[in-house]
């Protein structure tokens, strides 16, 4: 019965919030207080504090944040009752009563904001953390900067050292393996034992099915890497180069880390579907990277004569354009010059062009260039330091260039994690050229 | 789509069920429309019904495939699943609890032992992914950590017609579209001079079964999905080149007439079959130039040729196809199917088998480097593979210099390459009799869904509602197998 009182604490709360507001609006005005709000208020605040208390008879651990909610609602309902009184005894408007007013204003902000914490989460009102800061590093430590970044984002508003809904805590791994009312949240090797993973599965509307129905469910990538995490022991030491494929760990964490790049392109301006229809034509195809993506890729095929200004044109759509392939095209300095206002673009075909290296030394400002084709053109060692300077560069396909093979060593030597393709491994070519292809032993 | 072809094509009869279909839409939507604030909660996710077609669901690993289609079955134990046991129980017959009910296509079901045949040929492990590949095939051997070989793969069909239509159009039985044109309709064009879904034939001398054109048909989607059969030879497309006397401008003047004329008629029956029609004699124009300049290697470096094999200069051959299929993918054709038939080994398998291997082994290995060396293995996805796999007990007379393989659909190998399929994986494992899948199962469905994927496809999104009912490539089947993802 006690308990059952207690779970009308959250819904009977917002009546002395609102009320005692209301009152203190009217008093701190220098208006009258009708009586019978104040008496309705006071009633509510203190039903509120006795049905507070047999709710948190329910939590056994309680964290420092219950304890200050309590005794602040009790404030709360105590300052409200002396303020009733003393409106009663006729010194509702004195000064006196004022300074009692504004002490009651800061117990109900305080109370209402620790128990706004211990329902929402500690860092509820935080200021929304810098995407950046949040990316998982290169080889993350597969407990600590994946696992218990989901625990975190999903899971621990509820299993704190605050709010132990269950009695379980979910702040590190120990607490995992400890469990709480249900017995151990996670069995490592055996996911399909462990009842936090039993939990997930639930279907929607199964009471037991967690997060609860109104918290954000975890994604199937998120079961996926608890699922595995457990399956492989659940060790907080255990690193993503541990891992050996097929394990589907990798797959799973490394999609975490590249992050969608449909949110990357969210910015874009936006393009209508006349506009693309105008600037393309038989030769030259624009496509959207996906449904609803403001993102363009722009494919450029040779006419039987060649004109540079169809894609001049494009620069209508620069900033859209994320894929821009022009290989075998004639293409002079005017295409340079628009291909370097294309500051989104990630992937550039340039290959068999008539392109040197002042062509390049324009491109200097791509930042976000991940992939290039140069191959079958004629720059030289000088576009290579260019190429040092495009800070997202990743891949880079130059073979039959002017680059000297000293200076692509120095290259390759100085840019480590780069993917340099300068052409077939001659000795597989040898290979392939010796003939003879069937060995029958 | 279907109902507004009805109306165009029949503009006064609209029938009661239409009538009553379009009110109750139309009264509900102004309802529902005032009531709610459209796609307040839905997710990103959730609008892809609704949305426009030639363009992807989501971003994309890969734009276009070049399909490698190993026709009559190779057989998977003379090349990519190498099984010791067989040769340490050669000769015992296959345990029924292996076998398990398997039914047999009628040229084995009569034999009354099954023995256990070994491969005639030796396996080695290649690359850090340490995959074993027979010596049949030495050059793809040289790539074994640009490929995935999934070795699970599994059909239903036993004979080669229903499991190749399978394979191409997610159904054993015909009619449904293929592969190819489906990725057509669900993604468009990347170079409006060629058609998006090509196929070119070659035949070794091996056991050869039937190809027909209905593998490429565009069954019920509009018919300029349909891959367009590249012959081999002076005249890639019949009938492309303008007969003698006929000028290019005489033509476009011609095509001009003809297309005032197919416009009134398309007006008075709104059939969307003469628009396509228009739409064809168009393309057939610009690939009057097109088509000549991406078929033409002779601008192609010794160097190619040596790698794709002499064989690459010889029209009509496998080598030829792969190199042209190369060329095909830098143009922006999206599905690029070849066929290289003569792999279906009933009897005088190691024989027949070595000489169909050296026809594709080496153009199929330079075909992948290729891609590597040009950076269009991040886009574009190579498959190689046959319709079903084959018997691990011999067929006739049991001799391991000379035998044969019958049809097997529960276990058979296949490799992909590029295209956001993760390279150097070694995917699914087969018994040590290398008759049943014990591990990462991918059915054809699967397979589908997982090639849709690749492309930016859902394949419960791409639907085309035909005879009342939505039909998809994989039907009512299929999950994309995330695992062969990177």
């Amino acid at each position: 019965m006690v308990s059952w009182l207690g779970h009308w604490h959250p819904l009977v709360l917002h009546f002395p919030i609102v009320l005692l507001l209301l009152a203190l609006f009217l008093g701190l005005t220098g208006r009258r207080v009708p009586p019978p709000l104040l008496v309705v208020a006071v009633l509510s605040a203190l039903v509120t504090a006795i049905t507070g208390f047999f709710l948190g008879k329910e939590t056994v651990v309680r964290g420092s944040l219950l304890v200050w909610h309590q005794w602040l609602g009790a404030a709360v309902a105590f300052v409200s009752v002396v303020w009733y009184a003393l409106s009663n005894m006729g010194l509702g408007r004195g000064i006196f009563a004022k300074v009692w007013q504004v002490v009651l204003l800061g117990l109900i902000a305080l109370t209402g904001h620790y128990g706004g914490m211990l329902t929402h989460g500690e860092d509820f009102l935080a200021l929304p953390i810098d995407p950046k800061q949040r990316e998982i590093p290169d080889n993350p430590v597969i407990y600590g900067d994946v696992v218990a970044r989901i625990l975190n984002d999903k899971c621990i508003s509820c299993h704190n050292p605050n709010k132990q809904k269950g009695e379980l805590l979910m702040t590190d791994r120990d607490a995992l393996l400890k469990g709480g009312e249900s017995g151990t949240a996670i069995v490592p090797g055996k996911p399909g034992e462990s009842e936090m993973v039993k939990r997930l599965h639930l279907p929607m509307d199964n009471d037991g099915h967690m997060p609860p129905e109104g918290k954000t469910p975890l994604t199937d990538t998120e079961i996926g890497i608890l699922e595995r995490w457990i399956a492989l022991g659940a060790s907080d030491t255990l690193r993503l180069s541990d891992l050996k494929e097929p394990e589907p760990l990798i797959g799973l964490v490394k999609s975490l880390m590249v992050p969608d790049p449909l949110d990357k392109w969210a910015e874009f301006p936006k393009v209508a579907d006349t506009t693309l229809l105008r600037l393309s034509s038989d030769y030259l195809t624009i496509n959207r990277m996906a449904a609803n993506a403001e993102a363009l890729s722009v494919d450029v095929y040779l006419p039987p004569e060649y004109d540079p200004q169809p894609v001049v044109n494009l620069k209508r759509v620069a900033e859209n354009i994320v894929e821009l392939d022009l290989s075998g095209i004639p293409i002079g300095s005017e295409e340079i010059d628009f291909i370097a206002t294309c500051t989104h673009l990630e992937w550039l075909e340039l290959d068999k062009t008539p392109i040197g290296d002042d062509a390049i030394e324009k491109l200097a400002d791509l930042k976000q260039l991940g992939l290039l084709k140069v191959y079958q053109t004629s720059i030289g060692d000088k576009s290579l330091s260019v190429f040092k300077r495009l800070p997202n560069l990743k891949k880079l396909y130059l073979w039959d260039t002017d680059v000297t093979v000293g200076a692509l060593e120095k290259f390759k030597g100085e840019a480590p994690h780069m993917l340099v393709e300068d052409g077939i491994d001659p000795e597989i070519e040898a290979f392939f050229i010796a003939g003879d292809t069937t060995v029958i032993e | 789509m279907e109902e507004d072809k009805n109306k165009k094509e029949n503009p006064l009869k609209v029938n009661r069920r239409h009538f009553f279909s379009q009110l109750s839409v139309g009264i509900g939507s102004l309802a529902l429309g005032s009531l709610l604030i459209p796609d307040l909660f839905k997710g990103r996710e959730d609008n892809r019904a609704a949305m426009p077609l030639g363009i992807p669901h989501f971003a994309p690993k890969a734009k276009r495939v070049i399909y490698l289609f190993q026709a009559g079955a190779p057989s998977q134990l003379e090349s990519f699943d190498y099984k010791p046991t067989l040769r340490k129980r050669m000769g015992e017959d296959l345990p029924e609890s292996i076998r398990n009910g398997q039914r047999l296509t009628g040229m084995t079901a009569n034999q009354d032992k099954f023995p256990l045949m070994p491969p005639a040929v030796n396996f080695r492990q290649y690359g850090q992914s340490g995959t074993w590949i027979s010596d049949y095939f030495p050059h793809i051997a040289k790539i074994a950590d640009d490929i995935t070989v999934v070795r699970s793969m599994h059909t239903e069909a036993i004979n080669h017609d229903p499991a190749i239509t399978f394979f191409q159009t997610g159904s054993q039985i015909s009619g449904r579209p293929s592969m190819g044109s489906w990725m057509s309709y669900g993604l468009g064009s990347e170079n409006k001079n060629l058609p998006s879904f090509v196929v070119l034939t070659s035949r070794g001398k091996g056991n050869s079964q039937g190809l027909y054109s209905k593998l490429w048909s565009s069954g019920f989607l509009d018919s300029k999905h349909q891959g367009v059969l590249l012959r081999s030879g002076k005249d890639p497309v019949l009938y492309l080149n303008d007969p003698d006397g006929i000028s290019r401008s005489e033509k476009r003047d011609l095509l001009n007439e003809v297309s005032e004329l197919n416009k009134l008629h398309h007006v008075e029956t709104g059939d969307d079959e003469i628009e396509s029609r228009i739409a064809q004699y168009e393309m057939a124009y610009r690939m009057q130039m097109s088509v000549p300049d991406v078929m033409d290697i002779s601008k192609e470096p010794e160097s190619i040729i040596k790698l794709y094999g002499e064989d690459c200069q010889v029209p009509g051959t496998y080598a030829a196809n792969a190199l042209q299929a190369r060329r095909l993918a830098e143009n922006g054709v999206r599905f690029i199917q070849l066929y290289h038939q003569g792999w279906d080994q009933h009897g005088n398998l190691p024989d027949e088998m070595a000489g169909q291997a050296k026809d594709v082994d080496q153009a199929s290995a330079a075909l992948v480097m290729d891609l590597k060396q040009r950076g269009m293995l991040e886009d574009t996805l190579v498959v190689w593979g046959g319709e079903f796999g084959r018997g691990n007990y011999c067929q006739g007379k049991f001799d391991p210099a000379n035998y044969g393989r019958d049809h097997h659909p529960r276990a058979f190998s296949i490799w992909m390459a590029g295209g956001g399929i993760k390279p150097g994986l070694n995917y699914g494992q087969t018994d040590e009799f290398g008759y049943n899948v014990v591990e990462n199962p991918v059915h054809i469905n699967d397979f589908h869904a997982t090639l849709m994927h690749a492309m930016g496809l859902d394949h419960e999104q791409l639907t085309y509602k035909y005879q009342g009912r939505r039909f998809r490539l994989t039907d009512v089947a299929g999950n994309v197998v995330k695992d062969l993802l990177a």
